[in-house]
């Protein structure tokens, strides 16, 4: 230990004797792996998978089940009420829900001023399906209408200062609902389920009413919906429930490859006895999409991340051929005095001690800097790139392998450059 | 001065001078792409619009009770609403609409010929719902036919008529006459000036315009006001409260000019490109760094040598010329390792964003660009390093 | 051809002034030998460098040609050098990178000197120092000798007219040593103006004339004359 405080010190002295390169060094080294860090950051969490044990269980069906005709296309990326009532017709998914999502707002009585919300229209089995802890109450009982909603902690807290309200009256666009359970704090990022026109990039919504309801009540879709026949989409309680009115995603569970076989059968079954009744002209095009290549089948990849990504590891590459660059410098001036120490009697293991506490040394400051210049990068990419900002935090598992990028960075900085002048000659260095 | 000694010295220093080699030609790379972006920024943010960007406003809103929302609650709060505004002083038109312009997306579906649906489909183009004065608003010019004069409800029995811009009719009827077609959606009764729609539809300028309420206003509204351009800030101050009098029980999303809405909408692009540029910049000022520094520690290296050649009669000026040659030729050489790169970014770019090819001007401009950032850099300690006393360095042993 | 008249150089730190030189007057003529003699510290280094150009003098005159050499540009004085004035260091000083070719070049390629002309002198210095072989080596692979030789040759091959040597010798054994001041006496009777610093009184006995310097004045020296300069 006293040895290695010794060795620390050399290296504080070499600093002294010149600082300049060495801040420079820093500065660079600290430059590149902070750009780095911050758009590492957004690819990390942009590229995570919010449910590792289920994204390959859970999936979304399609099927080009509409009439219209229409050669080689990919079928609608949202579904229509009847599409989900043939689909939920069978029981091979474990567990399965349809949802959208539409605009409302919630009052606790006609005084009041209205809290504008986002309302995901859904079905039971979404909150088990995805891992929704609940806080108070229970969640509906079966997929039928009922003027019940699910509350985030955050919109009871808002609206009532408490988060314990089950029970409590509320109307939701002047119609009276009843609160029937209440949701823990929980935030499923990137929020795979909505992943329809990069939805799955913003906060999840505020409130949860049963599909039927949502119909009932008229709500439109606030994202996608489309129209291939002549529904009046003011009229969603009827012909929306019986025409081509399309804004529904559906998600099933499907635990195993069997279950998954069975599904795909049971839906190329349907699609053909959908055409022999004429009910769609076109070709059967059957889409089952697992949750972890939802946002690829969509198109959703976050492609200005990507770009970023590609450019910013090629500056990291070139911060730290620069940085290597500048230390090798720094070791070449300081060679007499390797030399001088190796005359001495110094190992090359006791030189290659001293130069891990460079390394040492140098890594801490450097991810220090780089701590600094990605949290600056991260603040300006969120203003710059505003639909990212929720993917912007620091946890655990990410900051660890940072910090041992930075390490290995200062490493390789200093390894070549510490090689060169440990085993140059000596005999030719000390002449020199 | 000899560019076969020149090359010696640079070659001798081989790690050396690989890694400046690699790091000027990642950097010219970059920076080309940057440029090559930030230039395709510019020229969407500046591609025509057919809009008076700063003069129009547009106000985004909803009504918070459902009463309100259906009709003919509806229609009476659009008309008590444009009324107010249109009273607010500096304001020249204004006018409802179920959608503003200059969207990503948003209410479109596909227009056709009425019985050449398979040769004239055109799949996305926005439909507005607006009130009359909506062309005012636009300052849009009747290129044929008459604009309709009345407001007909979508629920009357047969369509209200239609009118499209110049773009669309183009695509549907070629050379023909648009004016009195029928289309999918009516009658077409005017051909107007082209006007920016929806970025993800078909084209941006395909537009269709019918005059009446829109169908439901569960996504919200659209107002849109043009103004005298000496009373845009006044009246965009005014509106929330005009608005807000006429009528309590609504949600205001935005209040914004048109100029704003189309910022917005090429923000991401704006976001890669300010971001690729800072980018650069901070890359030129490694490079500048560096060379600085090799330049610095090599000039200490050779003092002897410059010593020596004072000696033999160079002067200051030429070993600052030789020191400053040595970067430029790697600069140069640099470069063109860094175009050969910068071909290869640009495909891999290409890959996941839309970016431009590269062109022939813009490499050399941007080593241009490099060779005075290397210069501005290398040009202090090459000046340090001529003071050399040739006296003091040729006799160091 | 050198005429020094109450030359001075002082150096200066923050808490002494050492005179390095007092008002030293002194004439060399055309074609001469002289050796530089004198104590460590007595100031013949720094003599040799007022006379090459490479320091600046306090007070007095350097006419070289009848030219003064006072206030000229950095850029006058060196191509001064580069035409005038032959180097040979103690040290050899030549460029480790460079090859002997390269090395000799240098002066010549400053000169702007066409290819070809370049060639002819290098061939001619070369062949004159007896390396001729050894062209391509670099200096690394010399004997000592053999790289004071090169210096000679990169001093001889602009076709100076004075030839400044800080104790060429210095650093080589005694053969070595004969043969580098054979050379020079060689290129001296070619009609060279040679100055040559050194220690050794075998060497400054061979030389035609004989200027000692103590405590930075000239002793024994052929004192200016101001009859000879005329006729010079």
């Amino acid at each position: 230990m006293e040895q290695f405080i010794y060795y620390l010190k050399v290296s504080f002295k070499g600093i002294k004797r010149a600082p300049l390169p060495y801040a420079l060094t820093i500065f660079i080294l600290s430059v590149g792996l902070g750009v780095f860090f911050a758009n590492a950051t957004f690819y990390y969490q942009l590229n995570s998978d919010p449910l590792p044990h289920k994204s390959d269980k859970l999936f979304f069906p399609m099927a080009l089940m509409a009439p219209y005709e229409c050669n080689d296309c990919k079928p609608p990326s949202v579904l229509s009420y009847s599409n989900i009532e043939k689909l939920s017709q069978t029981d091979i998914a474990s567990k399965a829900a349809a949802m959208y999502s539409a605009d409302g707002y919630l009052r606790q009585s006609a005084e009041q001023a209205p809290l504008p919300v986002s309302i995901r229209i859904t079905q039971r089995d979404f909150f088990s399906m995805f891992d929704v802890p609940i806080l108070h109450g229970s969640i509906w009982p079966d997929n039928s209408a009922r003027a019940e909603v699910i509350l985030t902690k955050a919109s009871a807290e808002k609206l009532f200062g408490r988060a314990d309200v089950v029970g409590e009256k509320l109307l939701l666009d002047d119609r009276h609902v009843t609160v029937s359970a209440v949701l823990d704090s929980w935030q499923m990022l990137p929020r795979l389920y909505d992943a329809n026109n990069r939805n799955h990039l913003g906060d999840a919504d505020d409130i949860y009413l049963p599909l039927e309801s949502g119909y009932d009540m008229n709500y439109l879709s606030n994202s996608q919906s489309q129209t291939f026949d002549d529904t009046d989409y003011r009229q969603l309680s009827t012909q929306g429930r019986s025409g081509a009115m399309h804004q529904l995603q559906y998600w099933v569970q499907l635990d195993t490859p069997a279950q998954q076989q069975a599904y795909r059968q049971f839906m190329h079954n349907l699609v053909q006895d959908e055409k022999a009744a004429g009910r769609h002209p076109s070709e059967p095009n059957n889409q089952l999409v697992a949750m972890r290549d939802i946002v690829h089948y969509f198109g959703g990849e976050s492609s200005d991340i990507k770009a970023f990504a590609l450019v910013t590891l090629l500056f990291l590459l070139v911060c730290l051929f620069n940085a290597s660059h500048l230390s090798l410098n720094r070791y070449l001036s300081n060679q007499y005095e390797f030399s001088l120490r190796r005359a001495l009697g110094a190992s090359r293991a006791q030189l290659q001690l001293q130069m891990l506490a460079d390394v040492l040394l140098m890594a801490l400051f450097t991810i220090l800097g780089a701590l600094l210049t990605g949290y600056a990068g991260i603040k300006l990419m969120n203003q710059l790139l505003p639909s990212n900002r929720l993917f912007s935090s620091w946890d655990m598992p990410l900051l660890l392998s940072l910090l041992a990028i930075a390490f290995a960075c200062s490493y390789l900085v200093t390894l070549y450059p510490s090689l060169r002048a440990s085993f140059g000659s000596l005999n030719q260095q000390l002449k020199e | 001065m000899s560019f076969y000694l020149l090359c010696k010295v640079l070659f001798s220093r081989k790690v050396v001078t690989s890694l400046l080699l690699l790091q000027l030609a990642m950097t010219l790379a970059l920076l080309l792409n940057s440029v090559l972006l930030a230039q395709q920024t510019r020229q969407q943010l500046n591609q025509p619009t057919g809009l008076d960007l700063q003069n129009i406003l547009l106000v985004q809103l909803k009504p918070t009770t459902a009463t309100l929302r259906v009709y003919p609650a509806l229609e009476e709060l659009l008309n008590r609403q444009l009324s107010a505004v249109q009273a607010i002083p500096g304001v020249i038109a204004a006018a409802y609409s179920n959608q503003s312009a200059i969207l990503q997306g948003g209410n479109n579906g596909n227009v056709y010929v009425v019985e050449q649906q398979e040769r004239t489909n055109v799949s996305t183009v926005p439909m507005y719902f607006v009130s009359t004065d909506f062309f005012n608003v636009l300052d849009s010019q009747v290129l044929q036919g008459e604009l309709p004069q009345y407001s007909v409800s979508l629920d009357a029995p047969g369509a209200p008529d239609v009118v499209i811009t110049q773009s669309l009719a183009e695509k549907l009827f070629a050379d023909v006459l648009a004016a009195g077609k029928h289309l999918n959606r009516g009658r077409v009764a005017a051909v107007i000036s082209d006007f920016y729609g929806q970025r993800s539809g078909d084209h941006v300028m395909y537009n269709s315009v019918q005059i009446a309420p829109p169908y439901s206003v569960d996504w919200g509204y659209s107002i849109l006001l043009r103004t005298t351009p000496a009373q845009t800030n006044a009246v965009r101050q005014q509106l929330a409260t005009v608005l807000q009098n006429v009528e309590s029980n609504i949600e205001i999303f935005h209040i914004r000019s048109l100029a704003e809405q189309h910022q917005r909408l090429y923000r991401n692009e704006y976001g890669l490109a300010m971001l690729l540029t800072i980018l650069s910049a901070l890359m030129l000022l490694v490079t500048m760094v560096s060379s600085y520094s090799s330049s610095h520690f090599h000039a200490i290296k050779r003092q002897q040598e410059i010593g020596i050649k004072r000696a033999l009669g160079a002067s200051k000026g030429l070993i600052l010329l030789e020191l400053l040659s040595e970067n430029w030729l790697c600069t140069a050489l640099g470069a063109m390792l860094g175009v050969v790169l910068a071909l290869w970014l640009n495909q891999a770019l290409a890959q996941v964003i839309s970016i431009p090819a590269l062109n022939w001007y813009l490499p050399m401009v941007t080593t241009a660009v490099l060779l005075l950032c290397v210069t501005v850099a290398t040009w202090y300690p090459a000046a340090i390093a001529t003071r050399v006393s040739p006296a003091t360095a040729t006799k160091a042993l | 051809m050198i005429t020094l008249t109450n030359l001075s150089k002082i150096f200066r730190t923050e808490l002494i002034e050492t005179h390095a030189l007092r008002e030293v007057n002194l004439q060399v003529n055309e074609g001469e030998f002289a050796a530089l003699t004198g104590p460590s510290g007595s100031g013949k280094s720094t003599l040799l460098n007022i006379l090459g150009t490479l320091e600046s003098f306090d007070s007095g005159d350097y006419l070289l040609d009848g030219k003064s050499v006072k206030g000229l540009s950095d850029a006058a004085l060196s191509k001064l050098r580069n035409e005038k004035i032959g180097f040979i260091f103690q040290s050899f000083n030549l460029i480790k990178d460079f090859s002997i070719y390269d090395n000799i070049e240098l002066p010549l390629r400053y000169r702007g000197l066409k290819a070809s002309a370049r060639k002819q002198r290098i061939e001619q210095a070369l062949e004159l120092v007896g390396l001729h072989a050894r062209r391509d080596y670099l200096p690394g692979q010399l004997s000592g000798g053999q790289q004071q030789r090169v210096a000679i040759a990169r001093a001889i091959a602009g076709q100076p007219r004075i030839l400044l040597a800080d104790e060429p010798t210095g650093n080589l054994d005694s053969l070595m040593a004969r043969q580098v001041m054979e050379l020079l006496e060689q290129i001296n009777q070619q009609g060279c103006t040679i100055l040559m610093v050194t220690h050794d009184p075998d060497q400054a006995r061979r030389a035609g004339r004989n200027i000692q310097i103590i405590d930075g004045q000239l002793h024994d020296a052929t004192m200016y004359d101001p009859l000879a300069a005329q006729s010079a």
